[in-house]
């Protein structure tokens, strides 16, 4: 008998497809809740995505008590605290987060705060404080990439003390995930792109690393292989909403893999480049997937040899030997990244970025060796590995 | 019948075991850190005074460790003196005999969801890589290779053996100190 164990929790209700924010009354109303609070950002609002979920409400005679739309890409306690503030006085009763990755965590720690009471966010930071459901929240994402509506982390920003406070607990789900094909028409195709190789890699990640396990490896090459047949449809005709909606879907379902199974390597590098450099997440994943693929090869050969099959369709998976797999799905990587480069530029390499500079590496790799996502990674990584897969990255 | 007789004997053995294991471990991470120089880089981005815990839920046995400044970690053989900083967390005994008999690895345990982490995510990652340099020490390479994710391949013999004389005599060192006093 092996020592294999695993868990698997999501208890996140997914409503998705057409007209599925016409779904949020009827949710909201199932869960009691009669006067709910918009949790946005101005680029959601501008681009015109608010007006379908009010309209949508409003028919159903479900009236938008208020609308935060003025969370900032990097939120803080600052913003949690004001919002809270906001949905006390105007005495609402339930949360819609409408928007990215930023969007969705800053009403999680909005949702903490008005459940559990006080002001001060920072007091409820950490894993396991939290030990009561909280007030009635529902998701609509606007992106394709972050998964954040199936996970039970939020990272927000403590401006005072210049640290980001990480929030865990399985009561910062929400109660209903909303993925509708309106709501990433819109979408620029570099954002697009990079959200969508954000899910890739969530994925890959997930169906690689130390805490894969049968279910979520079941979403992880489902959410692959959507990404795979739909992106550069979408690449080339933006308003393609049946393969919009396939992409949102492989999100949702890419988040639910690594929420159960974490992530690795590329999400270490990532996060150091992010904070080091400014550069979107989305952007760093699909710049180091490959090298960091190529790193970890031979500890997982057999798992990244079975995404072939996802990545490039039956018949390719049958026409390459088993002991070739491996590199052909690095290589189907690669060159999904080169028609991307083609279609938005999106960087292949850090050079590419033009925001990376060479003698930034060493801090990188120095900072990536602390990152949580460093423990998943299925071989062990020195500072030496690390500057090595980031020289490779360059250029 | 018998069987039913004997489970409370191997319920305290393992029980013993794994506080005895938490003994040796919190003694060695004391010793390692006063002559490995790859340790005392790593422990010396921790705060001064940094308390570390590693126990079993609820109440179960523990270690706890302080950074005392310079790389240097002391074991304090009771209980914390104050609110320790950052608590690894064993959800049951018998998840925490898996590891400490060398069943498991730590990254796996940790990837298993068998331990949950209290505190600073990147201290947690920091005290692993130092639990792991250690291991690779003190244990047989073929016991280490089933404790750690990955056996450093520039540990070789005459450093290994030299490094876990010393830890294992600064280790029986301090026992004898405890009894003692």
């Amino acid at each position: 008998m092996t020592n294999q164990y695993y868990e698997f929790f999501c208890p996140v209700k997914v409503i998705a497809g057409k007209a599925a924010l016409e779904h949020i009354p009827y949710e909201l109303t199932g869960l009691g809740a009669k006067r709910p609070m918009i949790v946005t950002d101005k680029g959601v609002r501008a681009a015109g995505l608010l007006d379908p979920v009010i309209a949508a409400c409003e028919e159903s005679g479900l009236d938008i008590i208020s609308i935060y739309d003025d969370v900032p890409p990097d939120s803080s306690t600052g913003v949690v605290k004001e919002i809270a503030g906001i949905y006390r006085r105007e005495k609402c009763d339930s949360l819609i987060a409408v928007g990215g990755g930023s969007a969705i965590d800053t009403a999680k720690a909005v949702n903490i705060l008005v459940s559990e009471g006080g002001d001060n966010i920072a007091e409820y930071s950490g894993a396991g404080i939290i030990k009561h459901p909280l007030k009635p929240f529902l998701v609509v994402p606007t992106t394709a990439g972050t998964g954040s509506e199936v996970t039970s982390v939020a990272v927000i920003t403590d401006t005072a003390k210049s640290v980001k406070l990480p929030f865990t607990s399985s009561f910062l789900l929400p109660n209903a995930a909303v993925i509708d094909p309106r709501m990433t028409l819109t979408l620029p195709p570099h954002i697009t792109a990079a959200t969508a190789m954000d899910a890739m890699t969530h994925a890959t990640e997930a169906f690689t690393c130390m805490a894969k396990n049968p279910l979520s490896d079941a979403y992880a090459t489902a959410a692959i292989k959507k990404i795979s047949t739909s992106l550069l449809k979408v690449m080339d005709n933006p308003k393609d909403s049946d393969n919009r909606l396939e992409l949102a879907q492989a999100s949702t379902m890419a988040g639910i893999a690594f929420s159960n199974s974490m992530v690795g390597l590329v999400h270490a590098l990532g996060h150091a480049t992010g904070a080091i450099c400014h550069l979107p997440h989305g952007m760093c994943m699909s710049l180091y997937l490959p090298y960091v693929l190529e790193y970890n090869l031979e500890t997982i050969r057999a798992p990244l040899g079975e995404l072939l099959l996802y990545l490039e369709g039956p018949e390719v998976y049958a026409t390459t030997p088993a002991s070739r797999r491996a590199e052909a799905s690095i290589s189907a990587l690669r060159k999904l990244r080169d028609e991307l480069f083609k279609r938005c530029k999106l960087p292949r390499t850090l050079k590419e970025t033009g925001s990376v500079e060479e003698h930034q590496l060493d801090t990188i790799a120095e900072m990536a060796m602390d990152d949580g996502s460093m423990m998943f990674n299925p071989k062990e990584v020195t500072l030496e590995d690390a500057r090595a897969v980031l020289k490779r990255a360059w250029a | 019948m018998l069987a039913k007789r004997i489970q409370p004997m191997a319920f305290q053995a393992r029980r013993l075991y794994v506080e005895l294991m938490f003994q040796v471990m919190g003694r060695a991470l004391q010793a390692v850190s006063e002559i490995d120089a790859t340790v005392q880089k790593e422990a010396r981005a921790l705060p001064e005074g940094f308390l570390f815990e590693m126990m079993v839920m609820p109440d179960g046995p523990r270690l706890i460790v302080e950074h005392i400044g310079n790389g240097r970690f002391h074991y304090h053989s009771g209980s914390a003196p104050r609110p320790v900083d950052l608590s690894i967390q064993f959800k049951h005994i018998a998840h925490a005999f898996l590891v400490l008999s060398f069943q498991e690895k730590t990254a796996v345990a940790f990837a298993n969801d068998r331990m949950l982490v209290d505190g600073d995510i990147s201290y947690a990652i920091r005290m692993t890589r130092i639990l792991n340099r250690l291991e690779s020490f003190i244990l047989p390479r073929l016991v280490a290779k089933r404790a750690v994710k990955e056996y450093p391949a520039n540990l070789h013999l005459p450093e290994k053996l030299l490094s876990a004389a010393r830890i294992y005599l600064k280790v029986a060192s301090n026992f004898v100190d405890t009894v003692r006093t």
